[in-house]
């Protein structure tokens, strides 16, 4: 009897996590619906935004989000292998430790102090630099590629960490030096962890709010050039979401959050069930 | 220059690019760390706890409203959110198993847990807030909760999968019903782990602004109404941060260090926990 | 004390008074070890689980330079010098002393690369070269007539056995002096087993070798001297039949009777 229930409680908790996903998707959709049956696939090829005119072309917005994600992995993978390179097989044990933990906990920093830290402090400096108003689509790429650095450093880490001491000690043993040993064994056999975790980055970075929407401007233009300033799916949608006074600014704006669960969905997906799946079996 | 010498040459220099970048990433990262409790550190005062928000220019305003609004908040989503993730994460591990369904359970939730938040405050927008006509603490809470319930599920879930078989065995065979084996041998087993897996869920939603932005919205007032909109200190702090003036941009640093303290503290806690759960 | 045998044939490595501690360790894992190994034969090392034999022996390639915060003491002569010296060049030594591992590791790359690999890290670019003694190791580690037809698959794709028998064609394709076995037959079934002694048979031809073993009856079959170890110490090194026959030290007796271990 109370058997019963309890499995009833704990399977009903189960289904609610299919059900609110779902659910998300239903409300996202129907919500969206009056915006993409005014502009259909207008809505995500045109750039215009003019709320004053009730147009909406999500394409800025769009390409915003996939240039700044571009770009910040663009400088973040780079810096991120290095630093996992550096953690996994060049630190000792105690530096190991310190500045393992020293990422975690960096990853665990909400990300709006990055943001501000952005605007106060990096935003000047790419001002004095290049001049302009500092704030743009290169502002929002180098901020998210710090934000997303930490994370992506711990699980590129843990991706090589997963290689066995033998492996390595092969090569080793056949005279290897440490990074014939990283470029020959550690890479290639974590490979597909590797890829995964970078790719599991790009979907958090993509649907990154806080660390962006301080300094990529919000408008609505596809940027001529990376000093620019532009927007991007999250941050229009931080921006707008309490401003919006008519019902098919607010369909517009549901119809951005819809593409971007997509996109994220779908990149996560391909992060975790191509790439990270393949790792485990390995 | 012989290929031995060649590859030792490449070697030195690529663990030196290794190292720079480390030393690099590492050097913006402890920047602002460093920022944030300098700034963190002289914004901070008694005042803060004592006073709600104020007008710019005035002496007396402080965090009190956002703190309080913070602590309802993550108090409420982890009120919903860990008991309904800790039974999904139970069914998971004791009774779904290697099911169709319990994978696509785990799957999806996997996703969800690097889903945008900003999309979940849109969603509980559209379910929420636009049915009541306004704002409130219940909306950003559940937003939250909905971050929260994947997160807690998947560390019970691998908690409860860590409990050895035996275990469970020992108490059936004792006569006693799968709900109290459940109960009283596999969580107790799992304690630490899955106290570890509520902390880190509870981290991770405390950090969190998009999904709060039009969900519990903000308010510069001390307030516990639940059916009206709420501060938090995050949402606070994106205000205050946004605005113009001096003293408020000073109370935004004051708040980002509160909370990232509270969100290391817990963090540092909960491997703790891990640590000597594992010691034992 | 232990009793050693004064080896008559020339030596291709002598260890002397051999002291090893891990790191954080509060006691020695190995005591105090001398003896020599004897070249072009085969010496193998026994004793119970957790005495130092892999220790010893990953002491040869210096294998525990790459963990550090270890400390050693003592001397190992190689090619008439104590290659346990700091200025030792670890990259040249262990294209000399090979080694094969408890499990097969092979590189994830094809089979062709992972016994081009020693070859190529010595600078060998030359396509017809790197064919031919690509080929001869393969075949002299008696495994060609399975890959000849794929190998440019990935050798992930072998079988243990043959996945091993690759690892000893990628040590020999360097032209080692020594090769250092670990218990190389642990993970594998007794037919492949009796492949692999085979081919260590056949290998003394070429190179002095020590095997660790936990199995008394391959060191039996396969050794020419065989040290018997216990606790970090090296209680006896006889010539095998005398060892296992007439031991000289009581341990030895009660090990190789079966009374522990
Ligand atoms: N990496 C290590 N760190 C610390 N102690 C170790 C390590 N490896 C082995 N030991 C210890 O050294 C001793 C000898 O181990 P080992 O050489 O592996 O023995 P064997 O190969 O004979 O089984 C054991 O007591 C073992 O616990
Ligand atoms: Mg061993």
């Amino acid at each position: 009897m109370i058997d019963k229930i309890f499995f009833n409680f704990t399977r009903f908790s189960a289904l609610l996590i299919l059900v609110i996903v779902a659910w998300i998707f239903v409300v996202l959709f129907n919500q969206s619906i009056e915006a993409m049956n005014t502009f259909g696939l207008d809505f995500i090829t045109k750039d215009e935004w003019a709320p004053n005119l009730d147009k909406f072309g999500a394409y800025a917005a769009i390409f915003g989000s996939v240039a700044s994600t571009f770009l910040a992995m663009l400088l973040a993978i780079p810096v991120a292998i290095g630093v996992a390179i550096f953690l996994s097989e060049i630190a000792h044990d105690k530096i190991k430790g310190f500045f393992g933990v020293s990422v975690e906990l960096l990853a665990a920093i909400p990300s709006v102090i990055y943001g501000m830290w952005g605007l106060f402090y990096f935003v000047p400096i790419l001002r004095d630099i290049f001049g302009g108003m500092g704030i743009g689509l290169l502002a929002a790429g180098i901020v998210l590629a710090i934000m997303i650095l930490p994370f992506m450093a711990a699980v590129t880490r843990d991706a090589m960490n997963t290689t066995p001491d033998i492996l390595k000690e092969s090569a080793y043993a056949l005279g290897g030096t440490q990074w014939d040993v990283i470029k020959d064994v550690i890479i290639p056999y974590a490979k597909a962890g590797i890829i995964g975790s970078l790719i599991l980055a790009l979907g958090r970075a993509i649907g990154e709010t806080m660390a962006v929407t301080f300094v990529m401007g919000n408008v609505h233009h596809v940027p001529g050039s990376i000093l620019d300033p532009t927007t991007s799916i999250p941050v229009t949608l931080a921006n707008e979401f309490t401003e919006a006074d008519s019902s098919l600014y607010f369909s517009s704006l549901f119809g951005l959050a819809l593409t971007l669960l997509i996109m994220s969905f779908v990149v996560i997906a391909i992060a975790k069930f191509y790439f990270l799946r393949k790792a485990r079996r390995a | 220059m012989t290929a031995v010498q060649k590859r030792i040459l490449i070697n030195r220099i690529a663990l030196v690019f290794s190292t720079l970048s480390a030393i690099i990433a590492l050097g913006f990262l402890f920047w602002i760390l460093g920022i944030l409790v300098m700034k963190g550190m002289s914004a901070l005062n008694w005042n803060i706890f004592i006073y709600e928000g104020a007008p710019p220019g005035y002496e007396d305003s402080g965090l009190k409203h956002a703190l309080t609004g913070q602590l309802i908040l993550v108090g409420l989503a982890t009120s919903v959110g860990v008991p309904l993730g800790i039974l999904a994460g139970t069914y998971l591990s004791e009774y779904g198993k290697n099911s169709k369904l319990a994978h696509a359970i785990r799957d999806i939730s996997d996703i969800m847990m690097s889903a945008p938040s900003i999309v979940i405050g849109a969603f509980v927008y559209a379910i929420i807030v636009m049915p009541m006509g306004h704002f409130s603490a219940w909306a950003g809470a559940i937003a939250l909760a909905i971050i929260m319930i994947p997160i807690i599920l998947r560390t019970t879930d691998d908690m409860l999968q860590l409990v050895p078989g035996t275990l469970r065995e020992a108490a059936f065979a004792l006569g006693a019903p799968k709900y109290k084996v459940i109960l009283s041998v596999v969580y107790r087993g799992a304690k630490a782990g899955i106290l570890t897996g509520v902390l880190l869920g509870i981290a991770r939603v405390a950090g969190e602004t998009a999904p709060l932005l039009f969900t519990s919205f903000n308010d510069n007032f001390f307030t516990t109404d639940l059916n009206a909109a709420m501060p938090s200190l995050t949402v606070t702090m994106f205000n205050y941060a946004t605005s113009p003036y001096e003293d408020w941009q000073q109370l935004g640093w004051a708040a980002a260090f509160i909370l990232s303290m509270f969100i290391l503290g817990l963090n540092v806690l909960g491997r703790l926990i891990l640590l000597a759960g594992k010691g034992k | 004390m232990a009793s050693i045998i004064d080896i008559k044939e020339e030596c291709a490595l002598q260890v002397r008074d051999f002291e090893f501690t891990y790191k954080g360790a509060t006691s020695p894992s190995l005591k105090k070890v001398s003896m020599p190994i004897a070249k072009h034969s085969i010496t193998a090392l026994i004793g119970p689980s957790g005495c130092g034999k892999t220790t010893l022996l990953r002491a040869f390639n210096r294998m525990h330079d790459l963990y550090p915060g270890n400390t050693y003491a003592g001397e190992i002569e190689f090619e008439g010098r104590n290659i346990l010296t700091p200025k030792e060049d670890l990259i040249h030594l262990r294209t000399k002393i090979g080694m094969i591992f408890q499990k097969p590791t092979a590189f994830p790359m094809s089979i062709f690369d992972n016994v081009a690999y020693g070859m190529r890290l010595q600078g060998i670019k030359n396509k017809t070269e790197l064919n031919d003694r690509v080929e001869k190791a393969l075949k002299d580690a008696a495994i060609w007539k399975e890959v000849s037809d794929r190998l440019k698959h990935d050798a992930n794709g072998l079988s243990g056995g043959q996945q091993q028998r690759l690892c000893i064609a990628r040590a020999i394709a360097v032209e080692p002096d020594v090769l250092l076995f670990d218990e190389p037959t642990s993970a594998l079934d007794p037919i492949s087993t009796q492949g692999i002694e085979k081919l260590v048979i056949e290998l003394k031809e070429r190179v002095s070798i020590i095997i660790v073993t936990h199995n008394m009856q391959q060191a039996a079959r396969v050794s020419d001297y065989t040290g018997f170890m216990y606790l970090g110490e090296l209680i006896e090194l006889g010539q095998t039949e005398e060892l296992f026959v007439t031991p000289k030290e009581k341990l030895t007796q009660e090990y190789i009777t079966g009374k522990f271990g």
